[in-house]
């Protein structure tokens, strides 16, 4: 089990090293009691989300990408 | 009540409590300093507060969050604790200097030790605050802090010079001191533009269950008192100009600034004065310390509330007893309250941009305001204070440093 | 089914019980599923033991003041999700708001406590 605070500000990379930025927030579905993470938001639009500045650009990682989130890292498939 | 009565006395209550200590120290100061060469900073501070109080009545009204509501969950609680914390220490100055003020003007009109006065003036603030409902209490300290007109009247008997009045409000920058001069901008900006006030409002709109209905109300409410009240730091400005100036005199007591309406009105404008300055500071001191403890009952979720019994919110009322006792401590060792009025008024200037910013943020997202986001009148001004806000912010300290905080 | 962002819609924002009493923040969210799962958000994560992750020094300086407690909510006891977090029941039955029911029986020694 992990908690939203040790997922966000993670490095996000794919397999091959590419890095995509760093994962501000998770996107999810909630549907009658149940809230199920689907995707990571990621890029330059973290940083002006930190102060507040909300934008619609931002770049996101669908959750069934992720392959492995290990160290200080979430690693996920290439596109 | 009928919403006309309402709004009148909501209005008499803003005047009277518009002006408190940061106020009353820079306003009259800048005028025994430069004469009328400041005014023009006055009529902008005025509109400053005007539009983040506005801005942040009309999120209270239609997202139902107060300031720090919106500081966290905006920023988040990293960047939320340290706006918190920052936001503390300057209330916390700013309610120090205020009880001294209030002991000061007691110790005017009954000679008794300062010490005893700070005590007892901290004891009778913390009964008033624990027993009497609130509404009664802004109303009586606010008409009683009408007393302060005293000086707008001081100022038309004094018959200045009005045409060099009238040139004070055309901006320009004193060739003669020009760092003590802007330290001066900066600080009159300061006391007008007081977050406090801000925080207070804006949970008290809360409070009162205002909806997007009360949104005219609102702004109504904010444009007249606090421009009512911007006269009378005009009034303050006149006073310093045409008794201090005139005679080389520095303020820097109260008694020394009550003295200004004695000159022109005799013992009655005296006694006024310092009526109407206790109950101005004390109200003002009444709205800082709740402002405090709202702010940290809204940024960890407790129960908070002016009109709830102390037992409905216990840490509420914890909080702003023991930011009464700490203000207290500070006073009580000995440090002259004019010099701490100005250090907070200094402090509350850098500070501002940490809760202004993310007003401005939430009152233009539709999520939260729905279809009462800023409007374009609203970001033209809102985007021009941020600027002015920040340029001070950014000025303050050093400026205080070069002037020697004032005394050059 | 709406679509929420955690981060903007969940973390941060006040908690309210059944009765509409405040009882605290969204401190951080537990979430069950890894990599090559579904995950899913199981509970809502309050208290003050849970501030030191979220702001470092300042953050654990606020913990210590605060205390140790961490309160778990599972997330079925979410009710509805709008400006604040809804939750089913009155808060002491999820441990929630124990600050003030600790500090009430002193305040309420002092006359015109309940006035």
């Amino acid at each position: 089990m992990r908690t939203y605070s040790s997922l966000v500000g993670r490095k996000v990379e794919t397999e091959s090293g590419l890095s995509l930025g760093r994962c501000h927030d998770l996107r999810g579905e909630l549907t009658g009691s149940r809230l199920e993470v689907l995707a990571l938001c990621v890029g330059r639009a973290g940083y002006l989300d930190r102060f507040g500045i909300r934008t619609r650009a931002h770049d996101e990682v669908s959750w069934s990408a992720v392959v492995r989130i290990d160290g200080d890292r979430i690693v996920v498939r290439d596109p | 009540m009928s919403k006309l009565l309402n709004l009148a006395l909501g209005i008499l209550a803003a005047i009277g409590g518009f002006v408190d200590i940061g106020d009353l120290v820079f306003n009259t100061a800048a005028g025994a300093t430069f004469g009328y060469q400041l005014m023009w900073v006055i009529p902008i501070g005025v509109l400053g507060i005007i539009v983040y109080s506005e801005m942040s009545g009309r999120v209270a009204a239609v997202s139902g969050k107060a300031v720090f509501d919106a500081v966290r969950e905006r920023t988040g609680f990293a960047a939320g604790l340290s706006a918190l914390l920052a936001s503390e220490v300057v209330n916390l100055l700013t309610l120090a200097a205020e009880i001294g003020g209030v002991a000061i003007a007691l110790q005017l009109l009954a000679g008794l030790p300062y010490r005893v006065l700070l005590a007892l003036g901290v004891l009778a603030l913390a009964i008033v605050l624990w027993t009497l409902h609130l509404e009664w209490m802004e109303r009586v300290f606010g008409y009683c802090g009408l007393c302060l007109l005293v000086f707008a009247v001081a100022a038309v008997k004094l018959s200045p010079d009005w045409t060099k009045v009238g040139n004070g409000f055309l901006p320009h920058l004193s060739q003669n001191n020009p760092w003590l001069y802007l330290y001066f901008a900066i600080g009159l900006l300061g006391a007008a533009m007081t977050p406090y006030e801000v925080y207070f409002y804006s949970s008290g709109g809360i409070e009162d269950g205002w909806t997007a209905k009360d949104i005219g109300l609102n702004r109504a409410n904010a444009i007249v008192g606090y421009a009512l009240g911007g006269f009378l730091s005009l009034a303050l400005m006149i006073v310093g100009a045409s008794v201090f100036l005139r005679h080389g005199i520095n303020p820097e007591h109260l008694g020394t600034i009550a003295l200004g309406a004695e000159q022109p009105l005799g013992k009655i404008g005296l006694l006024l004065a310092i009526v109407g300055i206790l109950f101005a500071v004390g109200g003002a001191a009444i709205d800082t310390v709740l402002s405090g403890a709202y702010n940290v009952a809204q940024f960890f979720g407790w129960e908070w509330g002016r009109y709830r019994h102390p037992a409905g919110a216990p840490r509420f009322a914890l909080s702003w007893v023991a930011l009464l006792v700490c203000a207290l401590a500070i006073v009580m060792t000995g440090v002259d309250p004019v010099m701490l009025t100005e250090y907070a008024v200094i402090f509350s200037a850098v500070a501002l941009p940490l809760t202004y910013i993310p007003i401005l943020l939430v009152a233009n997202d539709p999520e939260y305001m729905g279809v009462h986001t800023n409007g374009r009148l609203a970001n033209v001004l809102g985007f021009a204070y941020l600027i002015v806000i920040m340029v001070i912010a950014i000025a303050a300290v050093p400026l205080m440093i070069i002037t020697n905080v004032g005394q050059n | 089914m709406t679509e929420i962002h955690l981060g903007r819609n969940v973390l941060d924002h006040q908690l309210l019980d059944k009765d509409g009493r405040r009882c605290g923040n969204v401190d951080d969210l537990a979430i069950e599923g890894g990599a090559g799962e579904t995950a899913e958000v199981v509970a809502i994560l309050a208290g003050p033991g849970y501030w030191a992750q979220r702001a470092g020094l300042l953050g654990r300086l606020a913990g210590w003041i605060g205390g140790s407690r961490r309160v778990r909510i599972p997330w079925e006891e979410v009710q509805k999700v709008d400006s604040a977090v809804w939750l089913r029941r009155a808060a002491p039955d999820y441990g929630l708001g124990r600050g003030d029911d600790r500090v009430r029986p002193y305040v309420d020694r002092i006359p015109g406590a309940d006035r």
